[in-house]
């Protein structure tokens, strides 16, 4: 299920990660951790202005089962990454 | 010998395209096999596989058409330092978070802490040469050396078409076997999705497609420069920096960045080097086209990362020799024996900084365990 960008903004995620002046493979990393705290059906969010983490993210996530994506804002060089715990 | 005006305007024009386009696909060479093995994703290490297919089939069209020749394909020496070197680029690179093209679209798109990798990259090519000569030149290349030329399979007496078109029928053969005819059109369809309405302005290509574009520009610039590269001339502009400081005869009688400029008429920038710079410029620009562009500060926490990462893959280049561009693309594009050996050795450097270095989960071999 991906959401719209209107649907996301006014989303409240359960887990709010601070990645903004990370880079791989710390933006993955803090993402899974988060994960792995958060209960099923929890929303994970991750802060992030590094641009390849919006595709690396989500697909880990779904390859391994672990998340879904529910979308990623994006704003000048800025990211919001949803993640609904699986 | 001196350069002409035109092989800048053009290293200018192709280092432009390099950066645009590995921006637009955030090509990172690092994350193709670090995010395989840890999270099972293959889509960048797709791209990997298709800009080598590429690059075979355009070096082998190359030299069967007679626009370059054999002795003209990258090589060099084989021995255990090109394993050594590239094991170490690999863990860099990995530490960095990126390899060497990498960090320079990035630094186009303003990470500074890309800027810091070059920096901490350029500052290892300048320690390895100065204790190149005798210790490293004898100590370690000359003990670990096998060969005393470099060998690419294009010497053999073959068509020189043959090598590519059986490794790419075989990395064809696995992909229908994998995903069958039908997803494999569906993968082409959608690599091609990117170009509808106005592609400069997105801030996502097909890495599939744009490794395509990247063989091919690769392959005319083998034919109307030179193989491409980003560490030689890294040490280049690195050289040219210490000479404002210390003069152009602390270059010349160093032996190993002598050897550096010896097609060079003085210490200064080529066309190599103006490519070099011009990969950053066409990554502004298409970070600026698709809004993606963003001074981005580093945590202080990882500057380390940055520094040791840059100081790793700038020492390494010098011993591997090459980095994951060089040896990707005229490299294993020229069926370089070398190139192989590095490629293998920056693998298990990513894998062993992967797993032991940020223990991160390595899902390829094992499940993960969620609840944790």
């Amino acid at each position: 299920m991906t959401l719209s960008n209107e649907e996301l903004a006014i989303l409240k995620p359960d887990h709010i990660v601070d990645g903004i002046g990370e880079v791989c493979p710390h933006t993955l990393n803090i993402a899974l951790k988060a994960l792995k705290k958060a209960k099923t059906g929890e929303i994970v969010m991750e802060e992030t202005d590094h641009s390849i983490a919006t595709k690396t993210i989500p697909a880990a996530v779904k390859m391994n089962k672990i998340a879904e994506v529910l979308g990623v804002l994006s704003q000048s060089g800025e990211y919001k990454i949803f993640l609904k715990k699986l | 010998m001196g350069f002409i005006l035109d092989m800048f305007i053009l290293a200018g024009i192709f280092g432009f395209l390099y950066g645009f386009l590995l921006q637009k696909a955030d090509f990172c060479f690092t994350a193709s096999i670090r995010d395989w093995i840890s999270v099972r994703d293959s889509r960048i290490g797709k791209g990997v596989l298709v800009l080598i297919a590429t690059a075979m089939i355009g070096w082998g069209l190359v030299l069967t058409l007679g626009l370059q020749t054999v002795g003209e394909v990258w090589t060099v020496p084989i021995g255990f330092s090109n394993l050594i070197g590239g094991v170490i680029f690999g863990i860099g690179m990995t530490i960095a978070g990126s390899c060497a093209s990498g960090a320079l679209y990035r630094a186009g798109m303003g990470y500074i802490q890309f800027w810091i990798v070059i920096a901490s990259m350029m500052v290892g090519n300048i320690l390895f040469a100065l204790v190149y000569d005798p210790w490293v030149e004898g100590y370690f290349f000359e003990p670990l050396l096998l060969t005393e030329q470099g060998f690419s399979l294009y010497q053999l007496n073959l068509p020189f078409l043959l090598i590519p078109i059986l490794v790419v029928g075989l990395m064809l053969l696995i992909a229908v076997r994998q995903f069958g005819w039908k997803e494999l059109g569906q993968g082409v369809k959608e690599s091609f999705k990117d170009f509808r309405g106005n592609p400069l302005t997105k801030s996502h290509w097909d890495i599939r497609m744009v490794a395509v574009l990247i063989g091919i520009i690769a392959t005319i610039q083998f034919v109307v420069i030179s193989s491409i590269s980003i560490t030689g001339p890294e040490t280049r502009i690195a050289s040219v920096l210490l000479s404002f400081v210390f003069g152009d005869d602390f270059i010349y009688q160093n032996a190993y960045l002598n050897s550096m400029f010896a097609d060079f008429p003085s210490i200064g920038l080529g066309p190599e080097e103006t490519l070099i710079i011009f990969m950053i410029f066409g990554a502004f620009v298409s970070a600026l086209l698709s809004k993606s562009f963003k001074i981005r500060k580093p945590k202080l926490v990882r500057l380390p990362y940055a520094i040791g990462g840059g100081l790793l893959m700038g020492i390494a280049s010098r011993m591997a020799p090459g980095c994951n561009i060089a040896n990707v693309i005229p490299g294993i594009g020229g069926l370089s024996i070398s190139s192989f050996i590095v490629i293998i050795g920056m693998a298990l450097g990513v894998f062993i900084a992967t797993a032991y270095v940020f223990k991160m989960p390595l899902l390829l071999f094992h499940k993960m365990d969620l609840d944790g």
